[in-house]
């Protein structure tokens, strides 16, 4: 074993970008390492987010307890979270929302005067620092034309309600609360790679094809219309559901094609809450995974498992 | 989206499921009880000097709305049932009545005189209740619910609903045997004809013709709590002017001489019963009218209330007037009725018809709220009036001067002892405990039960309370099954799927959506005038061909005419060859709007057999029996209207068609003349919710019934105006994706129970085994299933104490203690909102008289937030006495609460297992937000889960809402409505899913969440509507280390509020000593139970006769600097008058204890001690 190295070089590829919509290639690496992304992006990328609420007046519908809960599920724009301190390991303050550099605190002022009824969104929430506001869903673009486009309702009040509280917000990860999540949906999948027994297709009459090509839910296959063969159309919508497998035993053709999962290569998928863009959620997150692996390497533990796992542990040092 | 207001309109469906609740209390209102208060029997208050009578009696009654007590007496303000509830008091109006005073021989003039009979309770949404007219909007306004539909009553704050019972059938001789007809007295069979008779004010008298093995037949009744035994030739003569040969005709009517023809139901046998019945009275020489009146005076003298000095001939004709046919008036009825059950007992003695059976739903009908009250009100005003003579009779014999007999004042005053306000009282107390005070019985089975409080748990809850039906709580305690048994009978009645299982399974039945109990009032809202209606079907009748039975005739019987019984009066005959023609004819007049004839008519024909029910034409117009609507598609086709209303005595014998089952073994000999007009009519509400309901095992339908009553849903609207004891309440419910019409037209999304569940069914971590499931922690932290507890807490100073210090006590903040100032305002009572900690107090109450500080402490486990603070100012003169004070409990999902899907699937969460590690969707990124085994369905197939995952799925995809209404399939049939290829429902969702992109049958390719790789299956995932069941560990978690013991045996006592343990009983002893686990059993049952260490005296063997010496106080020399050392116990035996034989030996304390009991019986225990094994 000894001079075997494991280490690679894996490559990322971005496909499409957008502020909280990400699509890229994961090539020349394994699941493990994958996942691992995929799981850190879920649940370890830092954000910030409401976590203690002050209620000095509340005399709406909900209770105390559902609007502190609702606040806190409101995101908040997090890029500052990655230097920020958690507030259990700040040494300049015991975290009452005073200190900055561990939390922010929130103010909320509504009352309603009409007979209208008031919806107090996350835009009443008045920041005492203006990089962590709530996460401004308006679309630029103007697709929504609707000018009241208010943010992210809290609770609505009518005649005589009032909502009166100081909120302070908090670093935390999603590990502990799912409110401190910054990814939406962060999903992978293997790419597939698919052969068509071109030979075996060709037995098959116009009709047959079209059936077996519909038989896959997703539009993976096509038949070219000039030439009547069938082709891969968009391999990366195969599911795996493995439903034109099926159907071709189905039709007596085993083997007709046949598709495989690369093992190093996976699509990944990263939709953001708006926290942070989607692009910083991967960077941070292969920012903390090198952080951990850091820990890893420098705890006595791993010093004194060299000798059990040699090899193993001087890769991780950097060997 | 802005959610559409609702109208009124929108909870018309709603409020047609109560209407039988408050239409029968209207009719009380109304008409009810001016009718009973007429029908109350006049007392007679007799002077003896003067020799001058004074009649008294009651009329006019009047109840006016609810109003509040203080207020000028002019103008009060309206009392409002949320205020009621809020300040726990009753929801009750006014009863004025006049009592009226006439002295009798003068030929005085009647004084009237209105008295207040004390507060009435009020069912809400009645007339007299403010809410009736309310629309939502209004509603609102009076701070109730916008879907607010009554029918219930507001008792010390307490919302109680009556729960009807199932009475047998009114005015219908049914024909039964029983056992205990034997043990009436020597020569009875067990072969009776029963009638309920029940008078126009809803009092009923049963009458039984019993059946003696000598071939004779007697009529018993019952007056005050004794059955009394009439043969029946001397009724039958007392009745009208007869003679043997007239009796002897009409008895033999029914045997012609053709005896096994179709429907025969005489036999030879009958005329020598009748020459038995009448050489009975010959043999008493009564052979006139006149002697047998006499003779039946004669014997009921004594036992007739105020008829002491009345002539026989009065006490008789009052016996067959009160106690014999009460609901006929004219004794030539009543002698036909007679008549016809003679017939009728004699053919059930020949076996030519079957015994009728009181169990089936054919045979029964309903007690409803406002007949029992008129009923039991009737009584406690007879009462009232005896008791009011009686004074007045003492007073008179008392000769006192300050009392004048002619003196309506006095009179008044006298009669006032009495107070007339309990009458109003007791039935308060009677719809307050369910219990019915009476001596008689009322003619009723049970006297306990009547009522229950309905508890607002959740909508369905609540609602099925009023659509439950009782068979009577003497069936409970019954050994046998039968009456719990689900009869065809009920078919569309009662729901075959909506009863509880366990003890009350089978009797506590539920109404079907579609069935409605007759009442008083016609589709107008009009009272119905029934003797107007019975002329009506008469004239109709004749005019079809029926041969009336009063001028008498030579008779026939059955099977030349059949006899037709309208209300339990015999009003003639059909000839049976015309019965069919007559019975389409009167459906026919049923159904058309122009005629005069009743829409809920029930048209029982019972026709001839061999052999069968006894045949008949029975008619019946009263309420209050059960109807549903079915199509009746025998009429012409220029008929509009074809919605016939039916009851369960006809529907047995009509040909009722069902789009499910084809023609249900119907032959074309009998074409079906009626239609099912939804195969869902025969579910009750709940059982109609439940999607897919027809693709599950009828087991996991009744389940799904009962968890869906228990399940924490959207409560209320109105939170923030309630005062419950306890509400369970879920913050955020959503509405179902896929739902039944019945959701939908019943506007169930005013009280959503549940959530969208995206539920993943595999097995994942081996924390789904058994009916556990996994929730996905960031789900519940995203706030799935969240909810609440409401609690109110209500402190009632009046309450404590001795009237004395009324008053005396009040909410104040004690000064000094300073602790509690950051909970308690300086009001006494804590701040809104404030959390309060387990122990901590609440509540500061301050006593003058002692000068002494009080506080309320929370009990319990967890904090409570304060929720909301309310106070009775209702004396404003004094300091306020009452407080509500609400609290909050927080209660999201943690290990081990309940959760059940639609399909009578539960299951306890056994993880919150995080997000990351779930396993997802490669393409969508999906997480579940539920897992749970496969392993729940192959033998519990409730297909209808899995079908509601993929129904779900497709249209959450498809954006639209999926219509789940059981049986759909084989309505579209029968519309004609064929799809080229019946498709499934598989099918159908399949190519929803399909056209999105996924596979067609609902499973998807997930990657293991902890290593990324492909789960080797395919997995089945949806969404699946899940219900929180209120089962909480919060409530139920019992933890015990040590603690409190109890004082006697030392044991550990039991119940959880007080800390205690769970016993380790016999059968665990048992397991353990199965496992040979000898130590931890001497664990369990000494060490941690009550574990002792007894001084024992070897020499006499006793351990009751020891007892410590003190050691005597002597100057202990302390010996090299060291301490001194322990003296050692000193133990002696007072019966060896020594310590020499003392032993300690460790034992259960409780074996002392039996000891000292033994000893206290002159027994003596003696110990052997010894140091050998097994000596």
């Amino acid at each position: 074993m000894d001079g075997v190295s494991y280490q690679r070089f894996p490559k990322v590829k971005i496909r499409e970008l957008k502020d909280d919509y990400l699509k890229f290639e994961l090539r020349d690496t394994d699941a493990s390492m994958a996942n691992a992304l995929r799981r850190v992006m879920i649940a370890e990328v830092p954000t910030i987010a409401i976590d203690l609420v002050e209620i000095e007046v509340n005399s709406s519908v909900l209770n105390d307890e559902f609007i502190a809960h609702r606040l806190g599920l409101i995101p908040l724009t997090s890029e500052r979270a990655m230097s920020m301190r958690f507030s259990r390991d700040c040494d300049a303050c015991d975290g009452d929302g005073q200190c900055e550099f561990c939390s922010v605190e929130f103010h909320l002022r509504a009352k309603c005067h009409s007979d209208q009824t008031l919806d107090v969104t996350s835009k009443d929430l008045y920041s005492s620092d203006h990089t962590v506001v709530p996460v401004d869903f308006a679309d630029p673009t103007g697709y929504d034309s609707n000018d009241q486009q208010r943010g992210i309702i809290i609770v609505k009040l009518r005649r005589g309600q009032e909502l009166r509280l100081r909120a302070i917000a908090r670093k935390g990860i999603g590990k502990d609360h799912a409110k401190w999540s910054p990814a939406a949906t962060v999903t992978f999948m293997y790419e597939p790679e698919i052969h068509i027994n071109e030979d075996l297709m060709e037995t098959l009459t116009l009709e047959e094809k079209q059936s077996w090509v519909e038989s896959s839910p997703t539009k993976v296959f096509d038949i070219d219309p000039n030439t009547g063969q069938v082709i891969v159309v968009d391999a990366e919508a195969y599911t795996y559901d493995d439903e034109v497998i099926k159907k071709a035993e189905a039709m007596g053709k085993p083997g007709l094609v046949e598709i495989y999962a690369k093992e190093d290569s996976f699509i990944f998928t990263v939709e953001s809450t708006g926290a942070i863009k989607a692009s910083q959620l991967v960077l941070n997150a292969i920012e903390i995974l090198k952080q951990k692996l850091d820990a890893v390497r420098l705890s006595e533990d791993t010093v004194e498992a060299d000798d059990q796992f040699g090899e193993l542990g001087a890769h991780m040092r950097g060997g | 989206m802005e959610a559409k207001k609702k109208s009124a309109e929108d909870f018309e469906p709603l409020r047609q499921l109560v209407r039988h609740h408050i239409e029968s209390f209207d009719y009380m209102v109304e008409e009810g009880l001016s009718e009973m208060f007429d029908r109350v029997k006049p007392v007679i208050v007799h002077d003896s000097f003067t020799n001058k009578r004074l009649k008294i009696s009651v009329g006019n009654p009047e109840i006016f709305p609810p109003q509040k007590e203080q207020g000028s007496s002019v103008f009060r303000d309206a009392l409002l049932p949320f205020e009621c509830r809020q300040a726990r008091i009753s929801y009750t109006g006014k009863l004025m009545a006049d009592v009226e005073f006439q002295y009798l021989d003068a030929g005085s003039p009647v004084v009237r005189e209105r008295f207040n009979f004390g507060q009435f309770p009020i069912m809400l949404k009645s007339k007299r209740c403010h809410l009736r007219d309310a629309d939502p909007g209004k509603l609102i306004s009076f701070k109730e619910e916008a879907a607010e539909m009554g029918g219930y009553f507001i008792l010390n704050g307490l919302e109680r609903v009556f729960r009807p019972v199932i009475l047998p059938k009114q005015n219908y001789p049914m024909s039964m045997v029983r056992n205990s007809f034997r043990e009436r007295r020597e020569g009875y069979t067990d072969k009776a004809v029963v009638i309920r008779c029940v008078r126009k004010d809803q009092s009923s008298v049963t009458v039984k013709l019993y059946y003696l093995r000598n071939g004779s037949a007697r009529l018993g009744f019952w007056i005050q709590g004794k059955e009394y035994l009439l043969p029946v030739g001397i009724v039958l003569k007392a009745l009208v002017d007869t003679n043997d040969l007239e009796i002897f005709n009409h008895l033999t009517s029914c045997y012609g001489q053709k005896d096994r023809e179709k429907g025969a139901v005489g036999s030879p046998l009958v005329s020598e019963r009748v020459k038995i019945i009448l050489a009975e009275i010959r043999e008493m020489s009564l052979s006139t009218r006149l002697q047998c009146l006499q003779h039946i005076g004669e014997h009921f003298q004594p036992v007739m209330d105020g008829l002491k000095k009345e002539s026989y001939y009065a006490v008789a004709e009052s016996v067959l007037r009160d106690y014999v046919f009460v609901h006929l008036d004219d004794n030539n009825d009543k002698f036909n009725l007679l008549i016809f059950m003679v017939q009728k007992l004699f053919s059930l003695v020949d076996h030519t018809s079957v015994p009728d059976n009181p169990d089936s739903l054919q045979n029964q009908e309903i007690l409803l709220p406002g007949h029992l009250i008129t009923i039991y009100l009737k009584e406690k005003l007879e009462d009232w009036l005896q008791k009011g003579r009686k004074l007045l009779q003492d007073e008179i014999e008392k000769k006192s001067q300050t009392f004048d007999f002619f003196s309506l004042a006095h009179i008044k005053k006298v009669m006032e002892k009495n107070p007339p306000k309990q009458i109003s009282l007791a039935v308060e107390t009677m719809l307050k405990t369910g219990r019915l005070a009476t001596q008689t019985g009322l003619d009723l089975q049970q006297r306990a039960g009547y009522t229950v409080q309905a508890e607002r748990l959740n909508y369905l809850r609540f609602m099925s309370f009023f659509r439950s039906v009782h068979r009577g709580a003497s069936f409970a305690g019954l050994r046998t099954t039968s009456v719990r048994k689900l009869l065809p009978e009920s078919w569309g009645f009662l729901c075959p799927v909506h009863t509880p299982d366990g003890e009350p399974c089978g009797l506590l039945n539920h109404m079907t959506l579609s069935c409605r109990v007759s009442s008083y009032y016609d589709s107008q809202g009009n009272i119905r005038d029934f003797s107007k209606i019975r002329t009506s079907i008469l004239s109709v009748l004749i005019g079809v061909g029926m041969i009336p039975s009063l001028p008498k005739l030579v008779k026939s019987g059955p099977p030349a005419v059949l006899f037709v019984l309208l209300d339990g009066r015999v009003v003639g005959a059909v000839p049976s060859s015309e019965v069919e023609k007559v019975v389409a004819h009167l459906r026919r007049l049923k159904v058309s709007a122009a005629s005069v004839i009743p829409d809920d008519l029930e048209v029982g024909y019972i026709p001839l057999s061999m052999g069968g029910a006894y045949p008949g034409l029975f008619l019946f117009t009263t309420p209050p029996r059960f109807v549903r609507p079915v199509r009746n598609i025998s009429l012409p086709p220029q008929e509009t209207q074809t919605i016939e209303q039916i009851g369960p005595f006809e529907q047995v014998f009509m040909e009722i068609s069902c789009p499910d089952g084809g023609d249900g073994g119907r032959s074309n000999e009998f074409p079906a003349t009626h239609e099912e007009i939804h195969p869902t009519g025969m579910l009750s509400m709940v059982a109609n919710l439940t999607p897919y309901s027809d693709h599950n095992q009828s087991p996991r339908n009744m389940y799904q019934c009962q968890m869906a009553k228990q399940t924490m849903g959207f409560s209320l609207q109105a939170l923030k105006n309630r005062a419950d004891q306890k509400l369970y309440h879920l913050q955020t419910p959503q509405t179902p994706i896929v739902r039944t019409s019945t959701y939908t037209n019943y506007n169930i999304d005013e009280y959503a129970t549940g959530t969208n569940a995206i539920v993943a069914v595999l097995a994942y971590t081996g924390y789904d085994m058994e009916d556990a499931m996994i929730l996905n922690k960031s789900s519940v932290d995203r706030g799935m299933c969240h909810g609440q507890i409401y609690q109110t807490e209500t402190i009632d100073l009046s309450d404590e104490g001795s009237k004395l210090d009324r008053g005396q006590k009040m909410f104040r903040r004690n000064k000094d203690a300073k602790s509690t100032h950051s909970i308690i305002d300086s009001d006494g009572l804590p701040y809104v909102g404030q959390m309060i900690h387990p122990g901590e107090p609440y509540c500061s109450t301050y006593d003058k008289t002692t000068n002494s500080w009080k506080t309320q402490s929370r009990k319990g486990s967890e904090p409570v937030y304060v929720d909301y603070v309310a106070m009775d100012m209702k004396n404003s003169k004094n300091l306020p006495q009452k407080a509500n004070i609400r609290f909050r409990h927080t209660r999201n999902p943690v290990i081990g609460d309940k959760f059940s899907s639609r399909h009578g699937q539960k299951g306890v969460c056994s993880q919150l297992w995080p997000d990351v590690d779930m396993p997802f969707n490669g393409v969508t990124g999906m997480r579940p937000d539920l897992i749970i085994n496969p392993h729940a369905f192959p033998s519990r197939m409730t297909i209808a889960m899995l079908l509601e995952s993929v129904a779900a799925k497709g249209g959450s995809l498809h954006g639209k809402f999926m219509d789940a209404t059981p049986f759909v399939n084989s309505v579209k049939k029968s519309n004609g409505d064929f799809e080229s290829e019946s498709k499934s429902l598989v099918d159908e969702f399949g190519e929803l899913l399909r056209s999105c992109g996924f596979n067609y049958h609902g499973t998807e390719v997930l990657y293991s969440g902890v290593y990324g790789t492909e789960l080797t299956c395919e997995i089945f995932i949806g969404p699946v509507y899940y219900q929180r069941l209120r089962h909480m560990v919060s409530d139920k978690f019992q933890v015990r280390s040590t603690g409190t013991t109890d004082q006697i045996t030392r044991q550990p006592i039991k119940g959880r509020k007080r800390g205690g343990g769970i016993r380790f009983g016999e059968m665990e002893r048992d397991a353990m000593l199965a496992h040979g686990a000898a130590y931890l059993l001497h664990d369990r049952l000494h060490t941690c139970s009550d574990y002792h260490i007894a001084d024992i005296c070897s020499l006499c063997g006793s351990m009751l006769t020891t007892s410590f010496i003190q050691p005597q106080r002597r100057a202990i020399r302390e010996i090299g600097g060291l301490p001194p050392a322990r003296a050692p116990k000193k133990v002696t035996c007072h019966a060896c008058q020594t310590s020499k034989g003392m032993e300690t030996v460790a034992m259960p304390y409780v074996f002392r204890y039996l000891a000292a009991e033994l000893a206290a019986m002159n027994i003596k225990m003696t110990l052997q001690l010894s140091n050998e094994v097994g000596a």
